[in-house]
């Protein structure tokens, strides 16, 4: 009975063991002489030349949301099409009652804005979540590499 | 062509509670959604109205229950009986407190003002389901509807970090007590062949199991994630950290109201489900209400920070409602429902009062702002001293009341080793409370702390009439412990 699945459970073993080898092999075996060169992100093989120039929204998870939304609705109308004719009246009460519940949130994203592509709305700034003391050169630092293109900025570390 | 699909019966009038916190939350986040400028007082006037109807819906709900007698419905997996009634009005004066401290602390904290409303009406409708479940899955799906609103309310206070801890801490604490409840839910079902509440009990009471081992694995599984929620030790170490952390109205709905909802799952699974298993699970349940009450206590009395303080003195009062959860008679029955009706009236009043002393920013919960209170804030001092007195279970508060409830329902059923340990930790507890109070009033004020202005409206009427009834209660218990006695549990089949 159980026996079956014994294929899968040593195929298991067998990927689990073949990564902790690799693992440890190249961690034993690997020639280590870091600096800071290889230390820094990889970005097309050049030295990296600024920082991005300003924090951006992170818009598409809004937009993963909202698919999440007609998602759920539609696995639960799958059902419900198919079962419809059983379920009568009451089905069709429970299923619009169910899915008014899940557009609802959709109401609510689009009324706070998840599809306003524009230019960005400036929210009033509140609090401190941003400050304007707060710039790369504060918030980044960097190991000595050579940075390009810093000439005349005032407060980096290179 | 199968034949049309017969439809379960429901009982619409014992569905009025729920579907009012549920379509009030859907309402009031649809207008917010569609209208762009709501005046700030329509989120809270509209909760508390909610909350309001809820409650004066509950007296004739309450007297047809007596008058008909216990009900199930939607093929018996919903019930309605008086405790389920008694504790759906304990989440209804929850929900008003909450929105009523909430209607200043949003504008304070510059916080967007709808979505702690629509929350805290979903998590309310979620506490609804759980003390009214009769199928252990629907206990479930109660559960997480209240807690998944609570996890989100918990990190509502966008600008400070500890909002955000806390939530993350509850949530995956709050996930793994959910798995255990399920593991628990499963094991019960493998062994009982059911998850309908009435026919594992049935199927206990007619069936004596050979092995027994896969339905007390459950049960233990179904104490672990319920214990979670409730904050039994040793499950209580998120409880300091999330109040801490979370926004104070929120702590006062969590308090109040998620442990109410928790305590009336326990008593629904292990008094009237496992009730024939009573003397496997006794032991555990007076161990576990044992270390909660002196582990409370005695952690409480070294903590600095208010909101801590009042965290663990929350462990200790889950510790007596354990006390007289374990008993499993009718007299601890409505001895745990009556000391959770006080306990919120208790804990909703002194979250108010720690709303208005935090201060702009929610941060200032150190003793020190609580020193010279006294003299800055008499009115609000003298309710909160009322309060915590009430907390000590100092003669003549309701607190007193209740405690001597449990520890009655305890010593009935034999257990004095519980009821003495549960004395001495309310007499170390009590220190914990008379330290504010000497903060309060016989230390000065510390230089350099601004004398806050005005004390806004909403909390204050929480405060005080918290502070009322905790005394009216303690002056004359009757009509409470009356109510909490005719609140039975029952079991109905469907």
């Amino acid at each position: 009975m159980l026996g079956q699945y014994l294929p899968i459970v040593f195929l298991i073993v067998l990927a689990f063991l073949f990564a902790a080898l690799s693992f440890f092999a190249s961690r034993l075996l690997a020639p280590r002489s870091p600096n800071d060169k290889k230390e820094a992100p990889y970005e097309c093989g050049i030295i990296p030349g600024r920082e991005a120039p300003e924090r951006f929204p992170v818009r598409f998870f809004l937009v993963a949301m909202i698919f999440i939304v007609f998602d759920i609705e539609i696995i639960f109308f799958y059902p419900w099409a198919i079962a419809h004719g059983e379920m009568g009246l009451f089905g069709l009460i429970a299923v619009l009652v169910f899915s008014l519940a899940v557009f609802e949130s959709f109401v609510y994203l689009i009324g706070n804005g998840a599809l306003e592509w524009g230019p960005i709305r400036r929210e009033a700034q509140t609090g401190d979540v941003v400050s304007a003391t707060r710039t790369t050169s504060t918030t980044v630092s960097r190991a000595g590499i050579r940075q390009v293109g810093l000439e005349g900025r005032t407060g980096g570390d290179s | 062509m199968i034949a049309a699909l017969t439809t379960p019966y429901v009982a619409w009038w014992a569905l009025v509670p729920l579907i009012t916190f549920a379509v009030a939350g859907f309402l009031l986040l649809t207008v917010a959604s569609l209208v762009r400028r709501l005046p700030a007082v329509l989120a809270p006037a509209w909760t508390a109205v909610a909350g309001l109807g809820v409650l004066l819906y509950l007296v004739p709900m309450w007297s047809r229950v007596g008058r008909d007698g216990a009900d199930s419905f939607l093929a018996g997996t919903v019930g309605v009986d008086r405790s389920s009634i008694f504790v759906t009005g304990i989440l209804a004066v929850a929900v008003i407190a909450a929105a009523l401290i909430s209607r200043d602390y949003l504008p304070r904290e510059d916080l967007p003002g709808v979505e702690l409303y629509v929350l805290l009406l979903m998590s309310a409708a979620g506490g609804v389901v759980m003390a009214s479940a009769n199928d252990l899955i629907v206990l479930f799906l109660g559960l997480e509807i209240l807690s998944i609103a609570v996890y989100v309310l918990a990190a509502l206070h966008l600008r400070r970090i500890e909002s955000q801890e806390a939530a993350l801490k509850y949530f995956l604490l709050g996930a793994f007590s959910s798995a255990f409840l399920l593991y628990g839910i499963a094991l019960v079902y493998g062994a009982t062949g059911s998850t309908n509440m009435v026919r594992i009990s049935a199927f206990l009471a007619q069936n004596v199991l050979v092995d027994d081992a896969m339905l007390l694995a459950g049960l233990g599984l179904l104490l672990v994630g319920l214990g979670f929620k409730v904050a039994v030790v040793p499950f209580h170490a998120w409880t300091p950290d999330v109040y801490q952390g979370a926004p104070t109205p929120v702590v006062a709905w969590m308090a109040a109201g998620v442990k109410a909802a928790g305590f009336a799952a326990l008593m629904r699974v292990f008094v009237l489900t496992l009730g024939t298993y009573v003397s496997d699970w006794r032991p555990a349940f007076q161990v576990i209400a044992a270390a909660t009450v002196l582990a409370g206590a005695v952690v409480a009395v070294v903590q600095t920070d208010v909101k801590r303080m009042l965290a663990y003195s929350s462990i200790v009062h889950a510790g007596f409602i354990l006390v007289g959860l374990q008993a499993a008679t009718d007299r601890g029955n409505s001895s745990v429902l009556a000391y959770l009706a006080v306990y919120a009236f208790l804990t909703v009043g002194s979250f108010a009062v720690v709303t208005v002393v935090s201060g702009t920013g929610d941060a200032s919960h150190g003793l020190d702002a609580y020193r010279g209170m006294g003299r800055r804030h008499p009115a609000l001092a003298g309710v909160f001293t009322v309060l915590l007195l009430g907390q000590a279970g100092i003669p003549f508060t309701g607190g007193f009341v209740v405690k001597l409830g449990v520890l009655a329902a305890a010593v009935d059923g034999g257990a004095y080793w519980l009821a003495g340990v549960a004395m001495l930790a309310a007499a170390v507890a009590a220190f914990v409370y008379l330290r504010l109070l000497v903060a309060m009033y016989l230390e000065e004020v510390p230089s350099g702390t601004e004398t806050s202005g005005a004390v806004p409206l909403g909390a204050l009427v929480v405060a005080v009439a918290s502070a009322v009834i905790v005394l009216v209660v303690g002056l004359v218990p009757g009509p409470l412990l009356d109510l909490a006695r005719d609140a039975v549990p029952v079991l109905v089949a469907g």
